[in-house]
Parts: structure tokens; sequence; C-alpha cells
């Protein structure tokens, strides 16, 4: 008995009609996705994304080369070299790479800072052509760094009470 | 109580036994209990300045400091409890108002004892909220560098300049909050231990200028290694990062160098990565130098020695281990040929050395004699920790007496008879005729006052010693001065010692890279050989002639140089130059003075395509088809070394004839050809923070005022020194310090290449 009546519910498609009204009550309802690249999800300011080194508000670099950030790192992702700088004879790197195929993203680096030299910004969305492109390079970070400074400053003092 | 006495004590309820009189702290090191402290340091004298090691001693109502505290039977002592804990914390709370929260640009930090301290004993909030003290940075040398912001007064640099260094270079001014640290009179700490004072600086305040902001403490990998200048043979540490040595630091070794090592042991590193370095093996070609490989320069250098045979003369550097010495003698005695030696800045080889001299004691039995007689030496700036030994023994209240053409300046008292080179030997056989000795010059010498007074010293001591160093080796009549203090050390019952040059003077005798019957250094120059070998050195700066040394290479069919350098006199010399692993590089062994053989291995990659001194020998003895170089590694050849030392003592008995030939006669002018402390060797001469030193001097004629007077010149004159018929013009500088009738024109520097021997007559020509 049990199996006669299967067969013809299935004979009558009931399953699906069921299924579909419930796919088709979303149609009018308020969409959650979002339309990306366009529009853009809400992130938190503690986001930890591509990593930039951050110069005050002279323009000098806040990185002072205390390498806490490579030895922190668990990926190993970070190289430095450091030396006196030749105009000045300060702490300076000479030499600062983030390897970002290593990197985790974990988010130590930025913990460790002394200066809050290297942060993690928001941008999580780029691509890399070539092999070695993975590689930031001291300049390429200064640079992010110097792009997004309003963000980076605003991230920064709206995280500050939780540091 | 006697001194002896033991006396127990209780320390964290753990029984001791001690040594009455002894330290707290001590008896806590040695028991493994830890005690914080700053100033105390264990060679140094207690100040009890920092009071960071306050402990609780039971019915003592304040706490004390243990480095101040000595031990008394039955006292109870509480490290951990809480008055003592409560005590350290404050003292490490008021460490920190001044002390800069500048850790990430400091080159302390990761390896500072205020940091790991305050991790232990401090805070964690800072209560001080006003303004912490500045204190200007000063400039105090090129090898230490200063930042007196983090200084917590604890003074051991104050403590070390005057009872270590002897020179009481720093101290301090004003109190409380207004001490500060320094030299006074702005001036640059120009001491030869002056290193140590970073490894003795608790804080950041001193730290090496070379390394300055180089590499973190924890990126660093050490090796042990023992330092290639000097017969000390220092036991040192060498940190790695990313196979580069990037600094030297001391190894504690109670026999050898204490914890201290001299400033040329610890920044010569430098050296090794100096622009010269030759990096692949390099070939002559019609006059031109070609780059090429190892198989070629190889083949080329077997075919060249092949054809060199027995004419072949092997002149081989003091400072290369003893498995490259063993392999090299090895090589050239496998072409028939005896002509090895290692005695480059020799030029007496009348019989006047022992079989085979070394020290004549252990490097830590010098600071117990009573007495020494130091002969053509000058320890301090030559073995800067053999000196610090006898400034030791003259501080135990040794009498130490030195005999020079040079007036040293040195750190204790010492009584220092001034004499012509040529009469050296007349006033050494004056002392041996005071202290009853006779023979063929001794007879005729004439005894004056400090003759009789160093002859009193040395007789009334309960234990002597002679010594001789690198001036008397270098001198024309070494045999007789060797044999004249041979007497004097029989006749006053003294020991007789012989401060090997390099490193491994001693090592070198000992596996026989001298010959039996063949040409020694000096007659290989004199009569050129066919082609030579040269292992480590540089015709124009290490030899005891480097005119005829150059003219003789120059004569030479074929010249092969293993070299770790570049310079541009091994290119006008050699044939073939084969790129040897520098210092740190490779691995091997030296003999010390005191006949300590102490092995090494290499900390880093030789550079480019150089190879280990002893693997390139092994494979040129391979393509000359000798028997016995079938080694594996450095330990094998050790091995072979050592059997083949088995049979040689260490022997000072000294057999020379007195009555000898002078070679001085002291008509005219005599050059003292000394060699700089900066200038030993090539590894020495290619650093370039101990090149800006003080104690780098550069080429100079340097005159007493006597002399000068006669000579027509003042201070700051260019004159000309002429020497069998060499010329070379340097500026003229006036030190009283030099020997009448002498003139101080110092050797292995550049400039004085164009010279003659380390001593002979010159005259001078206003330039």
């Amino acid at each position: 008995m049990k199996v006669l009546r299967n067969y013809i519910k299935s004979l009558f498609l009931l399953e699906m009609f069921k299924g579909m009204r419930l796919t088709g009550s979303y149609l009018w309802r308020k969409k959650f996705t979002i339309r990306y690249p366009e529009e853009r999800a809400p992130m938190s300011p503690r986001f930890r994304g591509l990593h930039a080194l951050r110069r005050d508000e002279n323009g000098e670099e806040c990185c002072v080369g205390c390498k806490l950030c490579e030895a922190t790192c668990p990926a190993m992702a970070i190289t430095i070299e450091t030396g006196p700088r030749e105009d000045d004879g300060s702490r300076r790197t000479t030499r600062y790479d983030i390897d970002l195929f290593k990197c985790i993203f974990c988010g130590y680096c930025v913990e460790a800072c002394p200066v809050d030299a290297i942060v993690e910004t928001r941008i999580c969305d780029y691509h890399f052509e070539e092999r070695g492109e993975n590689i930031m390079l001291k300049d390429e970070l200064l640079a992010i760094g110097e792009e997004n400074r309003d963000r980076i400053n605003s991230d920064l003092s709206a995280q500050a009470k939780y540091r | 109580m006697t001194e002896d006495s033991m006396v127990t004590i209780e320390v964290d309820g753990q029984e001791l036994k001690a040594k009455a009189g002894a330290m707290l702290i001590d008896v806590a090191d040695q028991a493994g209990i830890d005690i914080p402290r700053f100033c105390y340091h264990n060679k140094l004298s207690v100040s009890a300045n920092c009071r960071m090691c306050l402990i609780e001693v039971e019915k003592v109502p304040k706490p004390i400091p243990a480095c101040a505290t000595s031990v008394m039977d039955g006292m109870k002592v509480y490290t951990k409890s809480p008055m003592a804990l409560a005590a350290q914390k404050g003292t490490m709370e008021f460490l920190l108002i001044n002390h800069p929260l500048d850790c990430p640009v400091c080159d302390q930090g990761g390896e500072c004892e205020l940091q790991d301290q305050s991790l232990a004993y401090g805070s964690d909030v800072a209560r001080f909220v006003e303004k912490k003290r500045l204190v200007p940075k000063k400039y105090i040398g090129p090898l230490v560098e200063t930042n007196f912001n983090r200084c917590i007064h604890c003074t051991r640099c104050v403590r070390f300049s005057a009872e270590i260094a002897g020179m009481r270079e720093m101290g301090s001014t004003g109190r409380g909050e207004y001490m500060k640290i320094g030299t006074y009179v702005e001036r640059t700490i120009d001491s030869e231990l002056s290193g140590n004072l970073i490894d003795i600086c608790p804080v950041g305040s001193l730290t090496s200028k070379p390394y300055r902001y180089q590499a973190r403490a924890w990126e660093l990998t050490q090796s042990d290694s023992v330092a290639p200048h000097d017969a000390v043979g220092s036991n040192i540490h060498i940190h790695v990062r990313n196979n580069r040595v990037m600094r030297v630091h001391p190894k504690a070794n109670e026999a050898v160098n204490e914890c201290w090592i001299s400033d040329r042991d610890r920044f010569s590193y430098e050296g090794l990565y100096s622009e010269d370095r030759l990096t692949s093996p390099m070939i002559k070609e019609n006059g031109r130098w070609v780059e090429t490989d190892w198989e070629t320069a190889l083949q080329q250098v077997a075919d060249g020695l092949k054809e060199m045979g027995a004419g072949t003369g092997a002149l081989l550097s003091p400072s290369a281990t003893v498995e490259e010495l063993y392999l090299a003698q090895k090589l050239v005695r496998s072409l028939g040929s005896d002509n090895i030696d290692f005695r480059v800045r020799q030029s007496d080889f009348r019989g006047g050395e022992p079989a085979l001299p070394w020290l004549g004691l252990g490097i830590d039995e010098i600071e117990a004699v009573d007495a020494v007689l130091v002969i053509g030496a000058n320890p301090r700036k030559d073995q800067p920790i053999l000196g610090h030994r006898l400034r030791k023994a003259a501080l135990n209240g040794a009498s130490v007496c030195y005999l020079n053409p040079l007036e040293y300046d040195l750190n204790y008292h010492a009584e220092q008879l001034l004499s012509a080179p040529a009469n050296m030997a007349d006033d050494l056989a004056a002392v041996a005729k005071a202290v009853g000795a006779t023979g063929a010059i001794i007879d005729d010498a004439e005894v004056k006052a400090q003759h009789q007074s160093v002859a009193e010293q040395l007789k009334q001591a309960g234990s002597a010693l002679v010594l001789l160093g690198n001036l008397a080796s270098a001198h024309p009549d070494y045999s007789i001065l060797s044999a004249l203090a041979a007497e004097v050390a029989k006749a006053s019952g003294a020991k007789i010692g012989f401060i090997g040059e390099a490193a491994n003077s001693t090592g070198a005798r000992l596996v026989a890279a001298m010959p039996t019957d063949g040409l020694n250094a000096q007659s290989m120059l004199e009569q050129p050989c066919k082609g030579y070998l040269l292992l480590g050195l540089e015709p124009d700066r290490d030899f005891w002639n480097p005119t005829q040394a150059q003219t003789a290479f120059k004569q030479a069919e074929f010249v092969v140089a293993l070299t770790a350098y570049r310079s541009a006199s091994l290119e006008a010399a050699a044939d073939v130059l084969l790129p040897m692993a520098g210092f740190a590089e490779t691995s091997g062994t030296y003999v010390n003075g005191d006949g300590t053989w102490q092995s090494f291995a290499g900390a880093v990659q030789p550079m480019g395509e150089a190879r280990p001194a002893w693997k390139i020998l092994r494979v040129m003895g391979n393509l000359l088809d000798a028997d016995g170089f079938d080694q594996n590694s450095s330990q094998d050849v050790l091995e072979q070394a050592r059997n083949s030392a088995d049979g040689r003592q260490l022997d000072n008995s000294v057999t020379a004839d007195l009555g000898q030939e002078r070679r001085l006669n002291g008509s005219g002018l005599t050059r003292i050809g000394d060699v700089p402390i900066y200038a030993t060797d090539a590894l020495v001469r290619r650093a370039p923070a101990l090149q800006k030193t003080a104690d780098a001097i550069s080429a100079a004629i340097r005159i007493n005022p006597g002399e000068a007077a006669k000579a027509g010149l003042a201070d700051g004159d260019r004159a000309t020194v002429i020497q069998e018929g060499n010329l070379a013009t340097m500026p003229v500088e006036i030190d009283p310090g030099v020997a009448g009738g002498s003139v101080r024109v110092c050797a292995a520097l550049a400039g004085s290449e164009t010279l003659g021997g380390q001593f002979g007559e010159v005259t001078l020509e206003k330039a």
C-alpha cells in the first residue's frame, strides 16, 4: 500500500512542487547576496588582509627594524635585513620582504610590532601574474601603506582600545 | 678562622659547603641558585652598587647584597622570600626609571640582562610618568658604540678599564641622577682589550660598532672556534647568520683566555668580507690573470710542481692550521724537496733556537711567577691576552723587566732596559754576567746598576721566567740572544720561554713544517728556488725581507699561491692563485704557545669557489701521485699529523754557540722593523674597524729626538729611508721611546714593503 502511495506521489511531482514553492518564495524576498566586486560586504577594522608598512605624519617610515615580526612569524614569511641608515645612522631595514605564498595572515606580525609599522589592511583581493610577484618588497609595502593611509589610521584607532 | 676552612650555610633550604670568606653570590652560582645581578662580575672587584642581588639573611633586619656579603657559618639565606623579591622588584623599578624603552632599536635587545631580569623580577606596569634623563652619546673609538641613555651605572666598564685593561679610560662623574659614565675629556678608548666592554656591559650602553644593527641574537648560530692571530689561541664563539660571520665573542676558558679576547681576535672577522677576496682559481696567461676552474688550475699546478720537483721551495704561513701545514710539508717532501719553512719573519737560522720552542709553562701559570725578563717582545700588543697575564703577575707582585730596542707603554710597573738592536746582546750578556753565568760574550760584558737590578730580581724570585718574543726572533742575532737568554735562565734558575709569533708557530714545528737538511725560509729567498709554493702569505707584507722575497718570486719559474686574498704583490709574484678558505671557513687545529692542541670546525661555507686549504693540498697530492693523500676529512689529516708529531716533545733547551759572529755591529743607524698589532696577518690587515684604531699606525720614521737632531730631521718632515739600496719615503715622527742609534720603521705596513729586512743598517735623507 505504501509503495503504491509513493508511486502516485512521484508520478504527480508533488515533492518537486513543494521545493519549487520554497524557491519561488525567495524570488520576492529582499536579496542578501551582494554584487561583488561592485558591492562589498561590511568588514571589521581588524580584518587581516594584505600587509602594509606605515609612514608617520612626517613621512618617516615607522619601521625601526627590531625584527620582532620576523621572529614571531609562524610561517617564516618575513625576511628582514637591517643596518644604520647612511644619512642619520638610525636603525632601519635595508630589506623587508613578505612572501605572500607563505603568509597565513595570522596577524602575529601586527601584534608583535612595537611601533605599529606593519599592519594588515582590508585589501583581500589581489593576484599575481609572474612567479616572484608573491614576494612583497619594502617599497611595495610602503606604497600600500601610503595609498591606504587614512583607512589604516582609522582602523588603528578603532581597534586601539582592544590592544 | 683561616681562609681555607669550610663553612656550612643554607640557601633556600639547601645546605651548601663554602670556603669561609667567599661571597654569597659565588657560592649560590656554584650551586646553581640564581640571584639576579648587574654590577657583579666574577673577574672584577665588587662594587655592590646596582642593588639587584639583594637577598634576605636570617636575623638581618634588612635585605643585603649577595655580591658583597661573605658567607658565615650557619648563615640562612633566602633568595626568593617575600622580602628578597620585594627588594629586587623595587630595585628593578628604580633602574627602569631612567632606562629608555628603546629595546626595538637597541642592539642588546634579545640578549640583554636588564630585559631578562625585568621580565623575571620586575613589575609589568611603570609608575614613573615623568621625563626620563637624556645623556648625549660619546665617540669613544671605532670599535665600541655608546648610548649612555641606557646606562644603569653598574660601573662594570669603569672597573674593567681600570682592573683588566689597566688604562683607567672610563670613569663616572656626578652623583645620583646626574651620574654619567664617560672618558671625562673626550677621547677614544685605545686598549687592545676594549672590545670586552661590549660583553661586560649588561645593557645596550656599550655595543659593537661594526656589528651595529646587523642582526639579532636569536638569528645567530654559534660555533666554537679558536682565534687565529696569536700564540694564545683564545677560545671564541663565532656567530653566524645566513652563512656570514656576524661577530665573534669570547668563549670562557680559564686555562687560556679566561673570559676575555683581544680586539684583534674579536673584530678581525671583518677582513673575511674584504673586496679583494679571491673567489675562483686564477692562472696567469701571457701576463694577464684569467679566472679558470679548479681542474685546469690544479692540473697546471701539478704539472708545474712536477717540473720543479726537488727545486720547489715551500713557504708556509705560521697562521695556517696543523692539517694544512702537515699536508703541505708532506706534498713538498713527496716532490723530493726539503725546502719547507714557516719561519718567514726570522733571519738568523744559525741554530740558536731550541728543538721545539714553546712558552715553557702554561698560559695560566704566567700570573703566578715572581719575576719575568721579557727580551725583544711586547706581549701587550703582540699577544694581548698574554700581556694581560703578565700584568696580572705584575699586580700580584712579580717584578717584570723588559729588554727591548723600543720603550713600550705598559699598563703596569716594569723596568724597561732600552737598548739599540746592536746592543741588545751586550745588555743581555751583562745581565747574564750579573746572575753569574760565564761564556764568550758574557765575560767581556760591562755590568751596570740596571743589569745588576734585573739580575737580583731574577735570582731572588721563587719562580722566574725569561721570555723571548717576536722582536727577538726577527733579530739578526737571534741565536746569540737566545743562547744568552738560556744562560741567564740557567744561572738564575729561571724557566725559559719562547712566545710563538703566530697562532700555530708551535704546531708547525710539531708537524715538521721546517727543513731537516733543506733550505730554510731565509736561504730559500737568498738562493732563489726554481719554484715556490706559498700558503697564506703575502710577498710584500709577510716576509722578514719583503724586497728579497718579491725578487725571488719574480725570478722563479713557477709560483703557486694558496691564498684567501688577491693582492697586487701576489699577482706580481705568482703564476697560479688558488682560493683557499679563510678564518672560520675551514676546520682545523692550532697548537698554542703552551702546546695545547685546539681543534675547531668551520662555521661558514668558504666564499665563492674557495676551498679549505687541506682539501686543495690533498687533491694536489693525488694529482702528483704521491702516497698518503687519501684522507676523507680534516680529522683524518689531524690524526696522521698527531701520529707524525708523536716523537716530538716540546723542548726549550738551547745549545747555541755564544761565540758566533755578531751580524749587527751598531755602526750607523739600525732599523727596528717591528710588526704592529694590526698588521700581523692578511686577515687583520683587511679588517676596516681595526684599521681605524689608534694602534693601527701607518708607516713612518720613528726616531728619538737626539738622533733626529743628528740627522737634521724634525717632527712632520718627510724623509727617505735607504736600506741596502732600497728606498721608501715616509713622514718623520719624533718618539722618545726609540733607542738611540736606531730608527723604528715598522714592517708589514703599506709603504714599507720596498725596504729590506726587519733589522739592518739604514740611512736617512730628508726628502
